[in-house]
């Protein structure tokens, strides 16, 4: 009876007119501020923490998924210097990402194919 | 410095039903989001709608309905006959410009099973016995879309149903019902999850001392290759050195034994161990086992086209909102 739609859990909902990214600065600290990504889960917030981790520029990345039942994830940024934004080191980090993740599907492909080739049957067993 | 890392794989074995393979040169994190992507988030076919016409059956319409939900159903490649990605060829029905359901986004099924209709076409020694409504009932109007019956051929032969079974009838009872399957993710409802494991383990670093593993005694060394249950370490017979199994790392488990017992073998607490096993931090094993609504390796790629479209998403909306600001 009061169970939420399944549905709303990654799906943006229209009628509020939810984004799937704000950003709000931080008053306190300086080169800093909070990224909160509508709709996604430790699936996306956790890889992203981990490649801005491997960004020089980065002083601090963390991430919150506050409740399992509210569905969005706070990624806290922090730059080391002024001349590079919050945004910038997280464009470029979704940048490394995506072009990773297309590394993934050519290797894939390519070991797919070197194992069809290699058992011709397309059934067999390494060693 | 490059940020980007540069992954690779190398496949164990691919069966139909199951991949196992090696990702390595990547982090712990890539790892986890495609096992979770697999079990959560590539899309499938499944049965969501159904209409009842007929169900004088001892289970009721809500019962049916819901184990017909749970029957894996395949988007077939007709040439090769393998069930592959439903992704492209399909609409989800929130997309789907149409009124309620059409071709595009939906597949139905009909099954129209009367006992008293089926019985004289079974052998005389069986018309006694109930019936069992299969999933080789389920007639689809797309010829691409058929219900998977089973897993592979081993277990065809082992069954005693000529499918999955729905239910069992008996005389005088009939099941007529319009099934409408659609195309959804594991996070709305489980029954679109196409795998029934996708888990990894790390690669087992074992690292031994030869210096220090000298100065055990030979009935030492049997007792630290005797305590591991999974026998990842030998004992080499002709130079009498503590060596490491050749399958190792498929052996593996990270017990705590060998550890504990190298604390009684040292002459002092702080000395280095013996023998350490550890978690590899970049090298990840995979096993991924599909349900048999699609073979194994569409399950992974699929997996890996869900991520990078997430990443071309939020790229475009981060450029979105960097306008904005």
């Amino acid at each position: 009876m009061n169970a939420p739609e399944r549905a709303l859990s990654f799906l943006l909902d229209e009628d509020s007119n939810e984004q799937k990214i704000t950003y709000s600065a931080d008053t306190k600290v300086s080169n800093a501020g909070t990224f909160t990504i509508n709709k996604e889960d430790h699936t996306v917030a956790n890889l992203l923490r981990m490649q801005l981790l491997r960004d020089p520029s980065v002083r601090f990345v963390g991430y919150i998924h506050p409740h399992p039942l509210i569905h969005r994830i706070d990624l806290k940024i922090q730059t080391a210097s002024s001349t590079v934004a919050p945004i910038d080191v997280l464009q470029s980090a979704t940048e490394d990402l995506a072009g990773e993740t297309d590394h993934l599907i050519t290797q894939m492909t390519e070991a797919i194919n070197k194992w069809k080739k290699e058992n011709q049957s397309g059934i067999g067993q390494f060693n | 410095m490059s940020k980007q890392r540069d992954p690779k794989i190398e496949i164990l074995s691919l069966y139909p039903h199951e991949i196992k393979f090696i990702l390595s040169d990547t982090d712990t994190s890539i790892a986890n989001t495609l096992r979770r992507l697999m079990i959560a988030e590539v899309p499938t076919l499944a049965i969501d709608l159904v209409e009842f016409h007929e169900n004088t059956t001892v289970l009721n319409d809500e019962y049916i309905a819901h184990r017909l939900g749970l029957i894996p159903i395949k988007y077939m490649d007709l040439v090769t006959n393998r069930g592959i990605d439903c992704n492209g060829a399909f609409l989800s029905h929130t997309e789907c410009s149409c009124e309620h359901r059409c071709p595009r986004c939906s597949v139905e099924f009909e099954l129209d099973v009367n006992f008293d209709v089926m019985n004289v076409t079974r052998p005389e020694n069986e018309r006694d016995l109930p019936m069992s409504v299969t999933s080789t009932s389920l007639k689809s109007n797309n010829e691409y879309v058929v219900p998977g019956h089973f897993l592979n051929a081993e277990e065809q032969n082992e069954a005693h149903d000529t499918g999955i079974s729905i239910v069992k009838i008996g005389p005088g009872q009939h099941l007529k019902l319009k099934a409408i399957a659609r195309m959804g993710i594991s996070k709305e409802h489980a029954k679109w999850c196409p795998v029934a494991v996708a888990t990894y383990r790390f690669w087992p670093e074992i690292n031994i001392n030869d210096e220090l593993c000298s100065t055990l005694t030979h009935e030492q060394k049997q007792q630290l290759v005797d305590v591991c249950p999974d026998r990842i370490l030998e004992l080499d017979e002709v130079s009498g050195k503590l060596v490491v199994a050749e399958n190792a790392w498929e052996l593996a488990t990270f017990t705590e034994d060998l550890k504990l017992l190298q604390e009684t073998m040292k002459k002092r607490p702080e000395d280095d161990d013996f023998v350490t096993v550890e978690h590899s931090q970049d090298r990840f094993i995979f096993c991924v086992e599909g349900t048999g609504a699609m073979d194994a390796e569409d399950i992974l790629m699929s997996s890996i086209k869900v991520l990078s479209d997430r990443m071309l998403y939020l790229r475009s909306k981060l450029d979105i909102l960097k306008e904005n600001m």
